[in-house]
């Protein structure tokens, strides 16, 4: 059967049901992985998988069924099974399913490159980044990478008319890595990327960006504490400040109550020097679409801007409960209902470099890696860097160990004190390194 | 289907392991009332492994009609040729444990299970019941999960298992405000079993009683000073250092790239009460009993009275410490391969009767429960959120503290103990293990005194210099 026939299928047995409206997400994928441990080659894999996802809305109640065996018998099977959890759940009359609206279809997120990938050539990929990571530097271990092609295809189909397909490449890089030069073992840092260009896979320059990092922890020390200035890098805000802002302006956690910032539309949340925009129609970009997980084009969408809390991110269930349309960002696949997640997610950039705000700096810390909590209800969090190096007198010095910071990310947030003009993406955001004033350092 | 892979296994020269893995999950969350998840979901397929010239190579497929089976089987063979031509160090053999051969249940099967339309009605009840507690509590979600495994085995070692497993959670979690100020709260319960194996400890009505005290006791909280402190950990947390801090280190593959622990079999790593124990066939969410090797599970006596004695194995690591594999190789779904993975890991109790513990602190905390986060290095060092402070003075507890941060070395930890409680709980509650791929997990303990580093939150009221 054909991805078309096979969704096509479980729509048309799903309106004879009965059903109200009915929804089938499609989604196939093959995928080539090489992994590497301990400095050596593991396991290369490849996996097929098809699946489909069908939601059945039935008197104002929904269920949601999926399968990933594709015979018409289970496929008819699966329809019932949903249709089935509709009838025993409670309704709830904002529930719906969104009706046709333009798609535009967005370039540089299939790389026919991709068709041709064959697992050698991700073995090659591997073994430039060892080489690259370790280089003439034994005291570096690999504890594992991994080397991802993928090609996915994804397809939507709901009784209202949403009809679109879509295919799309992603290369992947992650790789994870400590130094130890006799006892004195580093912390373990990670590099990541992300990318639907096959060329854009550059190993080398990951491998040698995670040397640096692991061998520059090296020798670290302990700094007594401070309450004031700290650098976070593009992995470290991501981590610590912007997820917690996905977290905020995610409409349904707006709805339920629990966003912070909940009745702050249109208030001052942040420091002036910070703007952020969602944007899933980039061309290039991992996280750009032609149709979210309910079949809606992706809109580009200011979420900060100057400070300011402009918009929440919407899929079609918080867009009517709220009265506005959907803005596109319906997240998840076809093992379950969609959810609300941002697309590319871009933290707009500074004026100065990275160096210059060092310079500016009389005593600070850099925050290469965090690890630990952060609260996004309360904002509070506490945790520790893994990767930390003390500025002083506008110098970055020395590499730091057990230092722990803490504090709280909505009051952080009006506490910036600049933003570089580099940024670096991880996953689907985009970062530049933030700094920020009244950060509670504990040290030994 | 165990007469179609014997017949793939059988047909290859090549030393294979195939795996038909059938998951049939039931998902259901309520958030403030309104039901947001009702799913149920089938994941299966087959994961096939083969070991040709000292490299593994992993196909799966969720087409596993025989002719496909076939052809993916010589993928497999086709991946760890190409890669053993780069491959360094070559697996030289396979340790063998016990080979599970046979029909494997894991639960009873309960005829008592509630329809999916009773347990909808009994979750709508106790999310209804969380925000009802008071103006105070303003959000609930409460998350139910149950999945069941059909697993069939067939390794070129002889291993011909049929494995039948069921995992059930439940989490819930209360939103509190008062004076500007949010908090949230979760109790959490995981177990091998069904529905009423998920109760069994606690009901609803109890979680949701003790969810809304957890939380309106952080709302009035205050924050604690950051320093060192001798602290009593509960039995989640104890599990939690055993799991995350000391398990991970003791894993053989990470021993391989040189954790903490390398080399050190036979030393003192703790204090002498401290015997930690991995035991698949323990009843606990992490329960195992043949792994995705096809190994049977036996206990892992890990440290023994402080000395450390075993690490945890796959076969091939096993074959490399010439030892046994305990069943430790773990899969999560057919489209991944077995990674060495804990199953119920734990402390073993002491003598000492948690009051006598407390009183025996001049200034500290009773800790308690996990809160968001956690991590651990293969250095040993940790940093773990936690639900519950208590102030301990003069051998009292006293007032309730938040935003409590512990970290440290495990070890190190570990070597401070010097009093474990009679009480002994496996309880990391729906946690998964993450590790590339997830794995339902169980670690526990006794309530333990030891010492740790807070790293409280600074306040302007509470600022070191």
């Amino acid at each position: 059967m054909s991805n078309r026939d096979i969704y096509l299928e479980a729509l048309e047995f799903g309106k004879k049901t009965g059903a109200d409206h009915v929804e089938v997400f499609f989604n196939k994928s093959k995928t080539l992985e090489v992994v590497i441990e301990k400095n050596d080659l593991q396991v290369p894999k490849g996996d097929r998988y098809q699946g489909i996802g069908v939601r059945i809305l039935k008197d104002g109640k929904m269920g949601f069924a999926s399968t990933n065996l594709l015979t018409s018998e289970v496929i008819q099977e699966t329809v019932r099974s949903a249709l089935d959890l509709a009838e025993n759940s409670p309704a709830d009359p904002s529930q719906g399913l969104p009706e046709p609206t333009p798609l535009k279809e967005v370039k540089g997120i299939f790389d026919q490159q991709g068709e041709n990938i064959v697992l050698a050539d991700l073995i090659n990929k591997g073994n430039e980044f060892m080489e690259q990571t370790r280089g003439t530097d034994s005291r570096v271990t690999i504890d594992s990478a991994s080397f991802k092609a993928e090609i996915i295809e994804r397809a939507i189909a709901n009784s209202r008319g949403i009809q679109a397909e879509e295919k799309k490449t992603k290369f992947e890089n992650f790789a994870m890595g400590f130094a130890r030069d006799g006892e004195d073992v580093s912390s373990f840092d990670f590099e990541y990327l992300v990318t639907p260009e096959w060329e854009k896979l550059k190993t080398g320059e990951i491998g040698e960006r995670l040397r640096k990092k692991v061998v520059g922890n090296l020798g670290a020390e302990t700094i007594p504490g401070f309450k004031g200035n700290v650098i976070l890098s593009p992995f470290a805000a991501v981590m610590l400040l912007f997820s917690p802002i996905v977290y905020a302006v995610n409409a349904d956690n707006v709805q339920n109550g629990i966003s912070p910032w909940r009745e702050k539309l249109g208030e001052k949340v942040s420091s002036e020097i910070l703007s952020i925009e969602d944007d899933g129609s980039l061309p290039g970009e991992i996280g750009s679409k032609m149709f979210d997980r309910e079949g809606i084009s992706p809109q580009r969408l200011d979420v900060i801007n100057g400070g300011k809390l402009h918009s929440w991110l919407h899929n079609y269930y918080t867009a009517s409960k709220a009265g506005e349309k959907p803005t596109g960002h319906a997240s998840g696949g076809d093992q379950a209902l969609p959810g609300i997640g941002p697309n590319n997610f871009i933290i707009k950039p500074g004026e100065k470099s990275l160096e210059k705000i060092i310079n500016n700096l009389d005593r600070g810390l850099i925050v290469t890696r965090y690890s630990g909590g952060s609260d996004p209800v309360s904002g509070d969090f506490s945790g520790v860097v893994k990767g930390g190096y003390l500025i002083e007198k506008g110098k970055e010095l020395k590499p730091v160990k057990e230092v722990m910071i803490a504090g709280n990310i909505y009051k952080l947030l009006h506490q910036l004190l600049a933003l570089s003009n580099e940024t670096q993406r991880i996953m689907n955001f985009n970062s530049p390194y933030v700094a920020i004033d009244g950060v509670s350092v504990t040290g030994k | 289907m165990l007469k179609t892979l014997k017949k793939i296994v059988h047909g290859q020269d090549e030393h294979l392991e195939i795996r038909y893995h059938k998951r049939f999950s039931t998902v259901i969350q309520f958030k403030n009332g309104i039901l947001k998840k009702g799913e149920r979901k089938t994941l299966a397929g087959v994961g096939i492994r083969a070991l040709v010239d000292g490299c593994w190579g992993f196909v799966s497929t969720s087409d596993t009609n025989e002719n496909s089976l076939h052809r993916a089987a010589e993928e497999a063979i086709k991946a760890a040729r190409e890669a053993s031509n780069l491959k360094k160090e070559k697996i030289k053999g396979l340790g063998k444990g016990d080979v599970g051969q046979g029909k494997f249940y894991l639960y009873q099967k309960d005829d008592q299970e509630p329809e999916f339309g009773e347990k909808v009605a009994s979750l709508q009840k106790a999310d209804a019941k969380v925000r009802d507690a008071g103006e105070d509590v303003i959000g609930s979600i409460v998350n139910y999960h149950v999945f069941q495994d059909t697993k069939v085995i067939v390794t070129s070692s002889g291993a011909e298992a049929e494995i039948f497993d069921q995992k059930s959670e439940i989490g819930i979690v209360a939103f509190g405000a008062q004076d500007g100020k949010q908090e949230m709260a979760v109790v959490s319960h995981g177990v091998t079993g069904g529905w009423n194996d998920l109760f069994a400890r606690e009901d609803l009505d109890k979680m949701t009683g003790r969810v809304v005290e957890i939380v309106r006791t952080k709302l009035k909280a205050g924050y604690a000073r950051g320093g060192n402190y001798t602290v009593i950990l509960d039995p989640r947390l104890v599990g939690v250092l055993a799991h995350e801090a000391i398990g991970h280190t003791v894993e053989a593959d990470f021993v391989l790239s040189g954790s903490v622990v390398a080399d050190k079999i036979g030393e003192k790593v703790a204090s002498d009460l401290i015997t930690l124990v991995d035991d698949g066939t323990e009843e606990g969410v992490g329960k195992v009993i043949v792994d995705d090797e096809g190994t049977v599970s036996r206990p892992t006596v890990i440290i023994e009275n402080g000395v450390l004695k075993n690490y945890l194995h796959s076969r091939e690591t096993a074959h490399m410490f010439s030892t046994e594999p305990s069943g430790n190789s773990r899969a999560y779904t057919y489209r991944d391969e077995p990674l060495i993975r804990m199953t119920n890991t734990f402390i073993k109790p002491g003598k000492d009767k948690l009051e006598d513990m407390i009183k025996g602190i001049d200034e500290g905390f009773l800790l308690v429960g996990m809160d968001q986060g956690g991590q651990a290095d293969a250095t040993g060092e940790f940093m773990f959120g936690v639900q519950e402070g208590y102030r301990i003075k003069n051998g009292e507890i006293k007032e309730p503290v938040k935003g409590i941060n512990i970290s440290g070395q495990a070890f190190e930890v570990l070597k401070s103990a010097d009093s474990l409680s009679d009480e002994f709980k496996l309880d990391l509650g729906a946690g998964y293990c993450g590790k590339m791929q997830p794995a339902k997990a169980d670690a526990g303990g006794p309530y333990l005194r030891c010492r740790v580093k807070i790293g409280g939150q600074q306040g302007e009221e509470e600022q070191d210099e």
